[in-house]
């Protein structure tokens, strides 16, 4: 610190030419997710998560199936339901990483300051919270889906071992690779949502997890029907009915899975409207 | 320059910015001064848009900052040397404040070279002193090389030779003809730094002069006096608008009398002085002076 520089004494012209732009805006959020050691570590969770529960339940699956009716003798649907319940068994566990990377992209802001130097570089603000989300998403997105692919080769391997079989060409194996992670993105742009509401790590952290862990529990104790007949349309439910619905349109009392994504869609939008609306209202 | 019409701040009940207006002027060091709780930061935040007037309206280079297409080239701001991430380093919290305007990496390596960080550009922002957090808030808001600076307590936690980089940095910034509204508590600091000043009191404008005439108006003049007959003197200057302080044995300081009128009055009685010192007023008095019935948060005089 001992070094004076005297400033320059002509104002750069380079750095005079440029101006505020949503690509700059994105840039600028790409770059402040990658450069937190809490974006590399909940990434790295999420795909341990993956690789060890696919590890876990398909082991725990292929010995449960020798001691019963040779495996390579079931029908091929059944074989493939198997590898795919087993692949994306840790998006369960992920969601909950997920949820927590979405609330501190943003209350990690709010905690430490960071909000007021991202604010006065973006004073409209929104495009701030838009690049925030499109870059999370598309972050999450890509890592799900590195996870998903890792926990199906891990699930092949076992299952291949008691000759049970599922292809990645098979749409009952990729669709549900591809939904897995896209619930993992819209978790996390939901989670930012809240975050950007609450405007705290303990508060948005306890709010995300309570929605997605307690919520369902605490329904599914109250004795009534309408209790039970909303349980569906939670996040978390609605959530696991992309990733693992046989069906992609309603069929009896399952939702199927485009129903499954229209109701998590509405979580994410009904998160970002409102923390659209109260960052744009709100002294930063 | 920074144009404030009517400014009205209030946090519910509590008024913190009431109705001020003033201009800032391009080409000179605008101080902006007042106790604690004076309304000075709530002021600054409005300028940039970080909080929203409750009434009137403030421009910067005639637009409101948030309509700017690149605001950061117009105005570069220091208003909380805490508003970093602790966890991301120095170079990236540049970069990435950069990159909204497309201000690419060499930008960003000639700030951290003009505010010395080089060293520690790539460690987190966690660890760094006060002052090196300073440092790296004025390289923020030097980023875009913009042409109005605002700083909040910009010497706050430096060592002296930051503080005289900071004298001389926003001199010269001045000098090249940029807008420069800058706050402080240290009016020694302002006295040296800044050509005019707004000074601030219960949310209110109670001074918006030139530094030489805030300091003129402000104080009367004192003079002190050294004598053996120091309490014959003082018993000679007594009358309603002269004021006489004994501060020790033998020496007087006199308020309303010029230095020629006393030492005429001490000849005329034949009392002699060993020291006539007319005494030059401070900002700092001046200061005093002109907040002393607005101080927010008012202490007990040390007994």
């Amino acid at each position: 610190m001992t070094t004076i520089t005297p400033p320059l004494a002509h104002p750069s012209q380079r750095a005079r030419s440029t101006s505020l732009s949503f690509g700059g805006v994105l840039r600028s959020e790409w770059i402040k997710l990658r450069s937190l050691r809490s974006t590399t570590w909940s990434y790295l969770i999420v795909i341990a998560i993956s690789l060890g529960m696919a590890l876990i339940m398909s082991l725990s699956m292929a010995s449960g199936m020798n001691g019963g009716a040779d495996a390579s003798s079931m029908p091929a649907a059944d074989q493939v339901s198997l590898v795919m319940q087993s692949s994306v068994f840790g998006v369960f566990f992920g969601q909950l990483v997920a949820g927590v990377l979405g609330v501190l992209v943003i209350s990690g802001e709010y905690t430490t300051g960071m909000i007021r130097s991202t604010l006065t570089a973006v004073p409209k603000r929104l495009p701030a919270l838009a690049a925030k989300a499109v870059v999370l998403f598309v972050a999450t997105f890509v890592i799900g889906l590195l996870a998903n692919l890792g926990a199906f080769l891990v699930s092949s391997v076992v299952f291949a071992g008691i000759d049970v079989s599922a292809s990645i060409t098979d749409s009952a194996i990729y669709l549900p690779l591809l939904g897995g992670a896209l619930y993992l993105a819209l978790i996390s742009v939901f989670a930012l949502g809240v975050g950007t509401m609450i405007r705290s790590s303990a508060g948005g952290i306890a709010a995300v997890l309570g929605l997605i862990l307690l919520v369902p529990t605490v329904l599914q104790m109250i004795p009534a029907e309408w209790a039970h007949d909303l349980i569906p349309y939670l996040l978390s439910s609605a959530g696991l009915g992309i990733f693992t619905s046989t069906t992609a349109e309603p069929a009896g009392d399952a939702l199927g899975a485009w129903l499954s994504l229209l109701i998590v869609l509405a979580w994410v939008g009904a998160s970002i409207a409102g923390a659209a609306v109260l960052l744009k209202r709100r002294d930063a | 320059m920074i144009t404030a019409e009517g400014l009205v701040k209030r946090y519910g009940a509590k008024t913190a910015v009431n109705d001020i207006s003033f201009t800032v002027r391009p080409g000179q060091v605008t101080g902006f001064l007042g106790p604690n709780g004076a309304g000075k930061s709530t002021t600054m935040r409005m300028i940039v848009g970080l909080d929203r007037p409750s009434e009137g309206r403030v421009t910067v280079n005639g637009k409101p900052y948030a309509a700017h297409r690149a605001p950061l080239h117009e105005v570069g701001a220091l208003l909380d040397a805490k508003a970093v991430h602790t966890g991301r380093t120095a170079y990236n919290h540049l970069l990435a404040m950069g990159a909204t305007h497309g201000i690419g990496a060499s930008r960003v390596r000639e700030v951290i070279e003009m505010t010395g960080l080089e060293s520690v550009a790539r460690k987190r922002v966690g660890g760094f002193s006060l002052g090196m957090g300073q440092r790296l808030g004025i390289a923020a808001a030097m980023l875009g090389d913009p042409s109005t600076l605002i700083l909040d307590e910009p010497v706050n936690g430096l060592d002296p030779e930051g503080v005289l980089w900071v004298r001389q940095f926003v001199r010269h910034l001045a000098s090249e003809g940029r807008t420069i509204f800058l706050s402080s508590h240290l009016m020694s600091e302002m006295a040296l730094t800044a050509d005019h000043l707004i000074v601030l009191g219960r949310g209110e404008i109670i001074a918006d002069a030139p530094v030489a005439d805030i300091i003129a108006g402000g104080t009367r003049p004192r003079v002190l006096v050294r004598s053996p007959h120091s309490s014959q003197l003082a018993d000679l200057l007594a009358a309603p608008e002269v004021a006489v302080i004994r501060s020790e044995a033998g020496v007087l300081e006199v308020t309303g009398v010029a230095a020629s009128g006393i030492g005429d009055l001490a000849a005329q009685h034949g009392l002699a002085i060993h020291e006539l010192t007319p005494l030059s007023a401070s900002l700092e008095e001046a200061y005093m002076a002109l907040t002393a019935d607005a101080v927010e948060y008012r202490t007990e005089a040390v007994r």
